[in-house]
C-alpha cells in the first residue's frame, strides 16, 4: 500500500465539528487535510431551486444520508440476543457529503444546563449518594460550562444564532428560558417569528404558570454577516429544513460558513470521495501514526500519516474506527471493564396531535426550529425526590413543515384510506398543531456498541452493534413528562386531543425519532472510565483526539450540537498548544 | 366526473375485467399512445404536467402515462384494483388509477427504489426483533410482487376468486383484514407486506410531487391545501399567520418550474 505524504493534522470526517477545528487551526496557518467519505452537496439539485423542495428524494429516500448498503448497524435490545443488521434505518440518520449532518440538520441550538458536565455531582450533592443506580454509570466531564462559554459564544456568533437570551450573567431575562445556563450576551439575532401554533401553546402554559420561550436557532431570523465576514440570507420558512439542505443559504451549517472560507485557505486541503477504514496504531509509543484511506473514485488504498489525528466522523463511525483499530480496550457490560462503546445513549420523545376547526394554523409556513417550549420539567430544572427516576425533556409546539407524504395529521380512528381518509386529510391537515417532548437518555450498564460478530460493511470491516433499549429510568421520565404535555394538551383549546403518542419500546429502528446518539468514545478524568480526556485527547495514544457526540457519557434533554460545537472549537485552539509541545494535554 | 371504466359495476365478472387490462397492458407496451410513451418517462411526465395545466378548469385533469415498466399484466389488475379501492372517484379526487397512482408504484419499482439501492443486502438472513426492520433476501420490487401472489392466493381461498374480480366492498374488507394481520401469508407476513411497503407507496403516490407520475394534477395537494412550490414564505409567514394561505388553491409543482 502506498503511503503519501505526511500532513500536520488530519481530520477523519468533513461534517460539522471538522469545520470548526479547520477554522481554528487554518487560521493560525496549520496544515489541516480533512478526509470524507461523500461529496459537495453545495451546488447539486439538492441545495438549489426547484429540486431541492422533493420530500421522496432526500425525506423520504434519504438523498443525503449515509449510503446503508455501505455501512450500517446491527441491533439487538438485550445482551444475550442476537443482533440483525438493520438494511434502511428510520430512527436515525447521519450525514454523507461536505457538512455532514450539519448541513441537514434542523438547527435548533442549545447549551445544555450548567450541570450537565457535572450531572453525576450534581445529582448526588441534591438527592444523596444512593440517587444514582448502580447500573447507570452516569459521569463527570472533567470540563465545566464556564470553560466552555466562550465558545458557545462563538460558535452562537459564527452560525447567526437567532433566539432570545433568558439569563445574561445571571439576571434574569423575561420571553427567555429562566433555566438557561448563564450567558455573557445576548443571542446575535432576534428570534424567529411565532406561529399561530406557538401561540395556542404559550398561552396554555401561560395560564399553567410555565415559563414557555422561542426556541434559539440557527435559522437566520435576518440577512446576517458573521464575524469571519460569512453571509446567511434570510430564512423563507420553507418547510423543507431538517433532512434538506438550505436553499436560501439560511441555515447555519458548514456548507455554507465553514467550508468554502476553508477552501480558500491555503494550509486547507479536502479530499471528498475519500472512505476512511482505520487507523494505524503504534502501541508501544502510544500514537496513532497515520489513516488508512479508500479512494471511493478510483479504488485506491493508501496510507496518510500525520503529526496529529482528530475522529471526527460522528457518534457510530468514531466508535467502530476506534474498536476496528484496536485502540483502547472494549467495553465489556459483564464484567464491567473496558471503556470503548460504553454509555450508548439516545433520547426520549413522545407527543400528541391537537385539532382545531376554526384555528390555521398553515403547517408549510415553517422553518427547522420554529418551536415554543419549556424547560419546566427538564433534566433537573425540578424536584425529582420521591418520582422513581432521574432527567427529563422539554415540552414544545413544534412546527417544522407541512411536506404531504409524511406531514399529515389526522384524528385517532380515522380510517386509513377512501373518501373518509380523504375527508380527514382535507379538514385536519391545515388545523392541526402538535405537541412533543424530547428528553434525556441516561447511561445504562446494559447499552453499549460494540463489534458484530457475523455482519461485515461493504468495506469488509464488522458493523457496529447496538445494544440499546430504554430502560425503566427512560421510560418512568417518559411516563411523567408525557403527562404533563398532556395537561398542557388539555388546556389548548382543541375541539380535538389525540391520544398520547408514548415513548416506543423497544427501541425501534423503523420510526424517525432524532439523530442525536451519542457515547461510546466517553470523556472523563481517567482513563479508567473514558476514552478521552477532558480536553479529548486519547488517554493511549497523546496525538489521537476524538470529538463529536460520541464523547458525551450521557444525553441531556437537548439536542447535542451547542456542546459538542463548543468542545470542537475548543479542540481547535488545545491543537495549537499540543503541536507546539506534543504531549499530554 | 368519475370513470368508471376501471371499475365493473359490482355484479360483472371478474374474469372478464381482467382479460380487459391483460389486453391494455399489452397494448400499451407496443401501441404509440401518444406523447406519454415517446420520450421517455421523465419527459413524458413533464409533458403531461404541462397537459394537465392547460387541461380547461371543470374538467379533472387524467394520468395519460400507459404502459408499465416493472408490473406484468396480472399485477397491474392487483394494484390497479387496489388502489382504486384505496382511493374512489369522489368528489375529492378521480379513482387511484386516474390519479396516476399505479404508474407512481411502477415506476418507484423499477427504479433505483425497487432495486433496492443503498439498501443493506447481506446476509444472514435470520428472523428477530421486528424493531430491526424487515430481514429478507429480496429488493422492494420482488417482496411487493411476491407478496401480490400470495394476496391473491389468499383472496381465493377466502372468496373464491382473485383479488381484482371482488367486488369494492369485499376488495376493502379484504384489505382492512390484511392490515389488520388477519389473512396469513403462506411464506410472507401479509400485514408486514401491506403496512410496511405497499401502505407507504401508496401515501407516496397520492402526495409526492407529480413528477414521478401520481398526484396527477396536484390533486391530492389541493385536496388537503399544500401550495407546493417556491416555498419562499418570509412575508407570508408573518402575513398570513392565523389566516388561510391562498396560495394553497393554486399549488405549484416541481415540473412547473423546472
Ligand atoms: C435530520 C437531523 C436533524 C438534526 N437537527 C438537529 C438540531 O436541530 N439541533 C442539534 O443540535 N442537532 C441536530 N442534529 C444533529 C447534528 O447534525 C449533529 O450534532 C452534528 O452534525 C454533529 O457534527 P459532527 O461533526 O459530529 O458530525 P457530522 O456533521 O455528521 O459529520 C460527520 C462526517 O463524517 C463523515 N464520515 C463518517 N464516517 C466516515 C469515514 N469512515 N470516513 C470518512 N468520512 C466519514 C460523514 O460522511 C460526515 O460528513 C440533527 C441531525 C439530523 C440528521
Ligand atoms: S426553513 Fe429557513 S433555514 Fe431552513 S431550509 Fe428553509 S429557508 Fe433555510
Amino acid at each position: 500500500m502506498k503511503t503519501r505524504a505526511s500532513k500536520t493534522v488530519v481530520i477523519v470526517g468533513g461534517g460539522l465539528t471538522a469545520g470548526l477545528i479547520a477554522r481554528q487551526l487554518t487560521a493560525k496557518g496549520v496544515d489541516v487535510l480533512v478526509l470524507e467519505r461523500g461529496g459537495d452537496h453545495s451546488k447539486g439539485p439538492e441545495s438549489s431551486l426547484p429540486n431541492q423542495r422533493d420530500e421522496l428524494r432526500w425525506s423520504v429516500r434519504q438523498g443525503l444520508i449515509q449510503d446503508w448498503s455501505r455501512e450500517t448497524y446491527t441491533l439487538r435490545h438485550q445482551q444475550n440476543q442476537t443482533a440483525l443488521p438493520v438494511r434502511w434505518m428510520e430512527s436515525f440518520l447521519p450525514g454523507q457529503g461536505l457538512g455532514g449532518a450539519g448541513n441537514h440538520w434542523n438547527g435548533h441550538l442549545w447549551r445544555w444546563a450548567e450541570y450537565d458536565p457535572q450531572l453525576r455531582s450534581h445529582y448526588q450533592q441534591r438527592y444523596g449518594k444512593q440517587a444514582i443506580p448502580a447500573d447507570m454509570p452516569l459521569q463527570d466531564w472533567g470540563v465545566t460550562y464556564a470553560q466552555l462559554e466562550p465558545y458557545h459564544d462563538l460558535f452562537e456568533k459564527l452560525f447567526g444564532v437567532s433566539g432570545q437570551a433568558g439569563n445574561i450573567g445571571g439576571k434574569k431575562l423575561p420571553g427567555g428560558n429562566p433555566f438557561e445556563a448563564p450567558r455573557s450576551g445576548a443571542y446575535p439575532q432576534a428570534p424567529l417569528h411565532v406561529l399561530e401554533s406557538g401561540q395556542v401553546f404559550k398561552q396554555a402554559c401561560d395560564h399553567l404558570g410555565y415559563h414557555p420561550f422561542p426556541q434559539a436557532a440557527a435559522n437566520s431570523s435576518g440577512a446576517y454577516t458573521n464575524p469571519d465576514g460569512q453571509q446567511l440570507g434570510q430564512c423563507q420558512y420553507c418547510g423543507h429544513c431538517e433532512r434538506f439542505i438550505c436553499e436560501a443559504n439560511a441555515k447555519g451549517s458548514p456548507q455554507v460558513l465553514l467550508y468554502p472560507m476553508l477552501r480558500a485557505r491555503k494550509s486547507f486541503e479536502v479530499r471528498l470521495n475519500t472512505q476512511v477504514l482505520g487507523l494505524r496504531y503504534d502501541a508501544a509509543g502510544k500514537r496513532a501514526t497515520a489513516v488508512h484511506c479508500l479512494d471511493l473514485m478510483t479504488g485506491e488504498e493508501y496510507e496518510q500519516p500525520a503529526e496529529v489525528i482528530v475522529l471526527a466522523a460522528f457518534t457510530m463511525s468514531n466508535t467502530q474506527l476506534l474498536l476496528h483499530s484496536k485502540i483502547g480496550k472494549p467495553y465489556d457490560p459483564v464484567s464491567n471493564t473496558g471503556v470503548v462503546g460504553k454509555n450508548f445513549c439516545y433520547q426520549v420523545n413522545a407527543g400528541v396531535d391537537l385539532f382545531f376547526k376554526d384555528k390555521w394554523f398553515n403547517p408549510f409556513l415553517a422553518s427547522g426550529s420554529t418551536q415554543i417550549v419549556i424547560d419546566d420539567f427538564n433534566n433537573d430544572n425540578f424536584d425529582h425526590t420521591g418520582l422513581g427516576f432521574l432527567g427529563g425533556a422539554t415540552i414544545q409546539a413544534y412546527q417544522f413543515s407541512g411536506r404531504p407524504i409524511k406531514g399529515r395529521r389526522v384524528p385517532d380512528g380515522t380510517p386509513r384510506w377512501g373518501t373518509a381518509w380523504k375527508q380527514a386529510n382535507a379538514d385536519w391537515y391545515a388545523h392541526s398543531m402538535s405537541l412533543g417532548i424530547e428528553g434525556s437518555c441516561y447511561p445504562h450498564r446494559g447499552n453499549y456498541l460494540s463489534l458484530d460478530p457475523t455482519y461485515r460493511d461493504a468495506y469488509g470491516r464488522p458493523l457496529i452493534r447496538m445494544t440499546f433499549d430504554f430502560r425503566a429510568n427512560e421510560q418512568k421520565m417518559a411516563a411523567f413528562v408525557s403527562g404533563k404535555m398532556m395537561e398542557i394538551a388539555r388546556h389548548c383549546g382543541a375541539d380535538k386531543v389525540g391520544s398520547l403518542q408514548a415513548l416506543v419500546t423497544p427501541f425501534d429502528s423503523r420510526l424517525y425519532q432524532t439523530t442525536h446518539i451519542v457515547g461510546g468514545t466517553i470523556m472523563g478524568e481517567t482513563p479508567h472510565d473514558s476514552v478521552v480526556s477532558p480536553h479529548l485527547q486519547h488517554w493511549d495514544a497523546h496525538n489521537l483526539f476524538v470529538v463529536g457526540a460520541s464523547v458525551y457519557p450521557h444525553n441531556s434533554g437537548y439536542n447535542p450540537t451547542g456542546p459538542l460545537a463548543a468542545l470542537a472549537l475548543r479542540l481547535g485552539d488545545d491543537l495549537l498548544r499540543y503541536l507546539q509541545r506534543p504531549g499530554r494535554l | 366526473m368519475t370513470h368508471p371504466v376501471d371499475f365493473p359495476p359490482p355484479d360483472s365478472a371478474g374474469s372478464a375485467r381482467r382479460v380487459f387490462l391483460k389486453q391494455l397492458a399489452a397494448a400499451s407496451g407496443s401501441l404509440p399512445l401518444g406523447k406519454a410513451l415517446a420520450g421517455g418517462t421523465a419527459t413524458a411526465l413533464l409533458l403531461q404536467s404541462a397537459e394537465a395545466g392547460a387541461a380547461p378548469s371543470g374538467k379533472p385533469v387524467i394520468n395519460t402515462v400507459y404502459g408499465y415498466e416493472s408490473f406484468g399484466p396480472d399485477e397491474a389488475a392487483f394494484v390497479e384494483a387496489m388502489l382504486n379501492i384505496m382511493c374512489p372517484a369522489d368528489h375529492f379526487t378521480p379513482n387511484g388509477v386516474d390519479c396516476g397512482l399505479a404508474i407512481y408504484i411502477d415506476r418507484q419499482l423499477a427504479g433505483s427504489f425497487g432495486q433496492g439501492a443503498r439498501r443493506y443486502a447481506a446476509g444472514p438472513f435470520l428472523q428477530g426483533a421486528a424493531q430491526c426492520g424487515p430481514q429478507l433476501p429480496l429488493t422492494p420490487e420482488q417482496y411487493f410482487k411476491a407478496g401480490i401472489a400470495e394476496a391473491d392466493r389468499a383472496a381465493q381461498r377466502l372468496y373464491g376468486q382473485l383479488f381484482d374480480a371482488l367486488t369494492p366492498q369485499q376488495g376493502d374488507a379484504f384489505l382492512q383484514q390484511l392490515a389488520a394481520g388477519q389473512v396469513a401469508g403462506e411464506q410472507l407476513d401479509l400485514a408486514e407486506w401491506f403496512n410496511a411497503l405497499v401502505y407507504p407507496l401508496f401515501a407516496e403516490a397520492c402526495f409526492a410531487d407529480p413528477l414521478y407520475g401520481g398526484n396527477v394534477g396536484m390533486v391530492f395537494w389541493k385536496m388537503i391545501g399544500y401550495p407546493g412550490l417556491p416555498a419562499t414564505h418570509a412575508l407570508d409567514v408573518v402575513q398570513y399567520l392565523g389566516k388561510p394561505y391562498p396560495g394553497a388553491a393554486h399549488p405549484k409543482s416541481i415540473a412547473d418550474f423546472s
